[in-house]
């Protein structure tokens, strides 16, 4: 039975305003009565910076909804990364003939797994989580890459959770999204400086890497932005904070 | 057997009193006690539940009914202490079970969910049952005999690994009751156990309810909406009305007795009384029709039909759907379609509406035909969606617009009718379904029953020839039942020809005509081929053996050196792929694999692809040097070789274990990874029926207009994400009703050793990296 955490509800009536909740204790701890079902009323929402509604006190303690809604967001990015494999190594491998560094600006969907599971729950490890599983998924059938989409998700997750920590876990908006992203790209720019592209000239690797933070600021963190506004208006992110800052703003 | 009504509605939220202790008289296993339980979620201005008491003394077997909405889910979750697991709300009240708060001994309250197959979390019926064991931190080497004891209660007599994805609907019910009762409950909650079942997996289950409740002594609290089979069952029955409060308690038959008429009216299945009466549809709403009646409409000889479906590790099995099916949809008929579970009798409707590939022949009238080709498979999206409507078995997934209204009219204003005459044909449809209030409302927040509805009155509107509809009619209430039923005769008076799936006798019965369906019989599989050495090793040796390419290939200097290191991985790699018929294990016998080294060199082939382009970039951008370039190819080959041969064999449904016991990463992200990873092949199935529904209705992707193809990829994610979000919620139920929820330390009923083979794959993928390091140039 989930104890330890304190319901956000927008609609409280005694909300404080823009400064961030301190983590809640158990109401009945400590008390004279008997622990029941649940025995709270509705708390103020936990907000960080910039309004975003953040996840329920305590942030490392994950909920079980939280553990498998990563793990399934994961393992769909990851079927999607099977088709966008498809198309990555397929048609637009043409474009090689071209002007190469830009092969970088096709990098920022592979990012989108790690912001927008960011995005979603808000809790610390879970841009990385959703990243790492959509590297697994899109990896274990088979796909060009191999071992190396695993290393990838990796760094990939690794940036993107870098970019929630520095915003300290309190921004959820179109910058903490775009941060994210672009964010992604350094260390997997990094990698590849070291496999595919090692002899590149320095010129063309630091315009490959621009190219992948333009990309992944882009597409990963505005496209994955607008995805997750997208999912909260179908009604399926209700329990989690984007679903929370809806009925917030249709309440206003 | 004492019960207290709440008369007055409650709409303030009570904080928690302290309430006195209870006399020391121990509680009786499994009595329950519910005393002023209110529950508004966050975003509902009306509670669901208003101060509801309730008292069942242990034993008893309650039946508790109610119109949809009135809170029976609800309170069955607040028995589980579920209630919380995925919504937040305003919860006050007291639930006690035996005494205690429930969930605080992990499983004391079983509960098996509507949806089969929803709550299932491993990739074998053994390992599934055992997940509640591992939860409450069993030693390994107890849980055989309680997994064991649990199956045997619910008579699933097939072998401990048998996958859970081949199980039947009623078989995946069953397996959720022998999960819930491995972890020795006093209290039982079923859900709508059997609502989306065929009659005969209803009985199935409902048999082994019985069986087990009987020989536990177990309380059991059974949602229901089909009253008539459960009455034997129940001692007592309890009505909640649509407020969430109780309207009627007592034994069945006095009960029924009483309030049978207002039960009926309500929409409850009451055993006794008539069926209900399609609701008839205004004369001229429809138009008449193109075609005589029982003229041919569509069309189909000898259709054959096989469906693949592909596995996690990249093999795809093949199963026959359906086999020389025959049928005529005539003008102004309803034909239904029977037969038990497997028989294909959806896939036949996917064929008639060319929405699968298929063998044999489906024609339509030629008046129906656009152009020269009459078979609906070649037919461009507006034409199909002309002349066919298809109404899938789950009817979120056709949901395309933003309003109830506007889903209404999608196929037609895709087809570019009248827009007048269309909006108050919908407009009367809608009222004749009672949806006419929420003509605003967002579709995807209306009730299963509505959005059924919805889907039947979204297909109608623009009066197709041909209606498609795949179990219309199944888990619905008698109001729905009528609403549906009344929508499709109407559409069949007009001329229309109409084929229906149907386990439901009553449909059967008003049709035209039926055709009985059977189980298609499936060509014969070979024995499975052996597995190669490879396949002997854990998945952390393998994905190890696969990133050690990587260092591989950065370290070599040279692209003599690579040709080196790839000598010695294709020689690793035929040493691997080999599949001596040694050992005992029964994967190691049968006959020998095929197309090993194709399929290799078929997964090679984008990485040759990308070889060439990084050794072509890297001769372009650098210093147009040849054995620069070379080597930069080749380093892409020798990194990208070893998954290409190891990564196949990783299995899947190990990984969870060896990541939690070998790495010792933290058990319960690792446990959510292995039950995601059993979904996959779930994700495509979402995915082409939401494909085909925007193609029946008119709104499909053609190659002509970008912006379709954009709006259809748009569309297929993000469909694809809320069911995925939707599955993992109704997971978290299933998991924490058997103790995930603080299951931080728990046991691993499978072992996941490091052994022998595991060590050698390691090993041997260390000797292309040395050769890279210290081989002379």
């Amino acid at each position: 039975m989930r104890t330890t955490h304190r319901p956000n509800d927008p609609a409280s009536t005694n909300a404080s305003t823009g400064t961030r909740q301190d983590a809640g204790t158990r109401q009945d701890a400590g008390t004279s009565h008997e622990p029941d079902t649940a025995t709270h009323a509705p708390a103020a929402p936990a907000r960080g910076r910039g309004g975003s509604i953040l996840a329920s006190r305590p942030l490392m303690g994950w909920r079980t909804v939280d553990l498998l809604t990563i793990a399934f967001l994961g393992v769909a990015f990851g079927i999607a990364y099977w088709g966008y494999d498809a198309f990555y190594n397929g048609p637009i491998s043409l474009l090689k003939i071209g002007f190469l560094p830009a092969w970088g600006l096709f990098a920022g969907p592979w990012f989108m797994a790690g912001v927008v599971g960011g995005l979603v729950v808000r809790r610390p490890g879970a841009a990385f989580l959703c990243e790492v599983v959509a590297a697994i998924v899109s990896m274990v059938p088979g796909n060009a890459y191999g071992a190396t989409t695993l290393v990838s998700g990796i760094l990939q997750g690794i940036g993107a959770e870098v970019a929630f920590a520095l915003l300290g876990y309190g921004m959820y908006g179109i910058v903490a999204a775009v941060l994210a992203g672009a964010l992604s790209a350094p260390l997997e720019a990094a990698y590849e400086w070291t496999t595919w592209t090692k002899d590149w000239p320095w010129d063309s690797k630091l315009l490959y890497l621009g190219a992948m933070v333009l990309s992944g600021a882009v597409i990963a963190g505005g496209v994955g932005w607008l995805l997750t506004r997208a999912l909260a208006r179908t009604g399926a992110l209700s329990s989690f904070p984007p679903g929370f800052e809806l009925r917030d703003s249709r309440s206003a | 057997m004492s019960v207290t009504h709440d008369a007055g509605l409650r709409h303030d939220t009570r904080r928690f009193e302290e309430s006195p202790r209870r006399p020391a008289a121990t509680p009786r296993a499994g009595e329950v006690e519910v005393r002023g339980l209110a529950w508004r979620p966050f975003g509902r201005r009306e509670p669901i539940l208003r101060g509801l008491d309730l008292e069942v003394p242990a034993g008893q077997r309650v039946l508790l009914v109610g119109p949809s909405g009135s809170g029976k889910s609800t309170l069955l979750r607040a028995l589980a202490g579920v209630l919380e697991t995925v919504d937040a709300g305003e919860l006050s009240g007291t639930v006690r079970v035996d005494g205690a708060v429930p969930g605080t001994r992990a499983g004391a309250v079983g509960l098996v969910l509507q949806e089969p197959g929803a709550g299932v979390v491993s990739a074998t019926i053994g390992r599934d049952v055992a997940f509640g064991l591992e939860n409450v931190g069993m030693p390994r080497a107890d849980m055989p005999a309680r997994v064991a004891a649990a199956l045997a209660a619910v008579h699933l007599d097939m072998p401990q690994d048998t996958p859970t994805h081949a199980l039947s609907g009623g078989e995946q019910q069953r397996l959720a009751l022998a999960g819930a009762l491995a972890l020795e409950p006093t209290l039982l909650l079923l859900d709508e156990p059997t609502a989306m079942l065929d009659p005969v997996n209803a009985a199935s289950v409902r048999a082994s309810v019985a069986d087990v409740v009987t020989a536990r002594q177990l309380t059991t609290v059974v949602v229901e909406h089909r009253l008539g089979p459960w009455l034997d069952f129940a001692d007592r029955l309890v009505v909640l009305d649509a407020h969430g409060t109780v309207t009627a308690d007592g034994p069945p038959a006095t009960v029924l007795a009483e309030q049978g008429e207002s039960l009926v009216a309500q929409g409850i299945w009451v055993p006794g009384y008539p069926p209900p009466q399609p609701r008839g549809i205004p004369g001229g709403l429809f138009t008449a029709g193109a075609l005589g009646t029982g003229v041919v409409a569509l069309d189909a000889a000898a259709i054959t039909v096989e469906r693949t479906v592909r596995r996690l590790d990249g093999s795809t099995r093949s199963t026959v759907a359906l086999r020389d099916q025959w049928l005529q949809a005539r003008a102004g008929q309803v034909h239904a379609l029977v037969g038990p579970s497997g028989s294909g009798k959806s896939t036949l409707l996917l064929a008639l509406a060319g929405l699968v590939d298929h063998e044999g022949i489906v024609r339509a009238h030629p008046e129906l035909a656009p152009h020269e080709s009459r078979d609906p498979h070649d037919w461009g999206t507006t034409d199909v969606g002309r002349v066919l409507a298809w109404v899938p078995q789950l009817a979120s997934s056709t949901i395309v617009a933003a309003t109830v209204l506007d889903e209404a009219m999608t196929t037609s204003r895709a087809l570019g009718l009248v827009e007048s005459e269309s909006l108050s044909r919908a407009r009367a449809l809608l009222g004749l379904v009672g949806l006419g209030h929420l003509e605003q409302a967002d579709p995807r927040h209306l009730s299963g029953g509505e959005q059924r509805r919805l889907a039947v009155v979204s297909a109608v509107v623009h009066q197709p020839a041909v209606l498609l509809a795949d179990e219309a009619t199944v888990g619905q209430d008698r109001l729905t039942w009528a609403a549906v039923t009344g929508v499709i005769e109407g559409l069949r008076d007009a001329g229309s020809a109409v084929v229906v799936t149907t386990h439901d006798d009553e449909v059967v019965a008003r049709a035209d005509r039926t055709t009985t369906l059977t189980r298609p019989v499936q060509a014969s599989t070979a024995p499975a081929p052996r597995r190669p050495l490879a396949a002997r090793a854990g998945p952390l040796a393998l994905v190890t053996a696969a990133v050690l390419g990587i260092p591989a290939g950065i370290v070599s200097p040279h692209w003599r050196t690579s040709l080196l290191v790839l000598a010695a991985q294709v020689a690793l790699a035929a040493l691997a792929l080999w599949a001596p018929a040694w050992g005992t294990d029964r994967r190691d016998r049968g006959p020998a694999p095929r197309g090993r080294a194709t399929s290799v060199a078929l997964r090679m082939v984008p990485g040759l692809v990308g070889a060439v382009s990084v050794g072509w970039s890297t001769w372009l951008l650098g210093s147009h040097n040849l054995s620069v370039a070379a080597t930069a190819g080749l380093r892409v080959v020798v990194i990208v070789f070893p998954s290409a041969v190891l990564i196949r064999y990783v299995d899947a449904d190990a990984l969870g274990d060896h990541l939690g016991q070998r790495l010792r990463l933290p058990a319960r992200p690792v446990v959510a990874l292995a039950a995601a990873l059993q979904r996959v092949h779930t994700f495509g199935d979402i995915w082409t029926e939401i494909s085909r529904a925007r193609r029946v209705r008119g709104i499909g992707a053609t190659a002509r207009s970008p912006r379709s193809v954009l709006a259809e990829l748009w569309a297929l994610t993000i469909g694809l994400l809320v069911r995925s979000l939707q599955a993992a919620a109704a997971l978290a139920v299933g998991m924490d009703a058997r103790g995930f929820a603080n299951a931080q330390r728990r046991t691993w009923a499978a072992p996941a050793a490091w052994r022998r083979p595991d060590t050698v794959v390691a090993l041997a993928s260390l000797l292309p990296l040395a050769l890279a390091w210290w081989a002379p140039l």
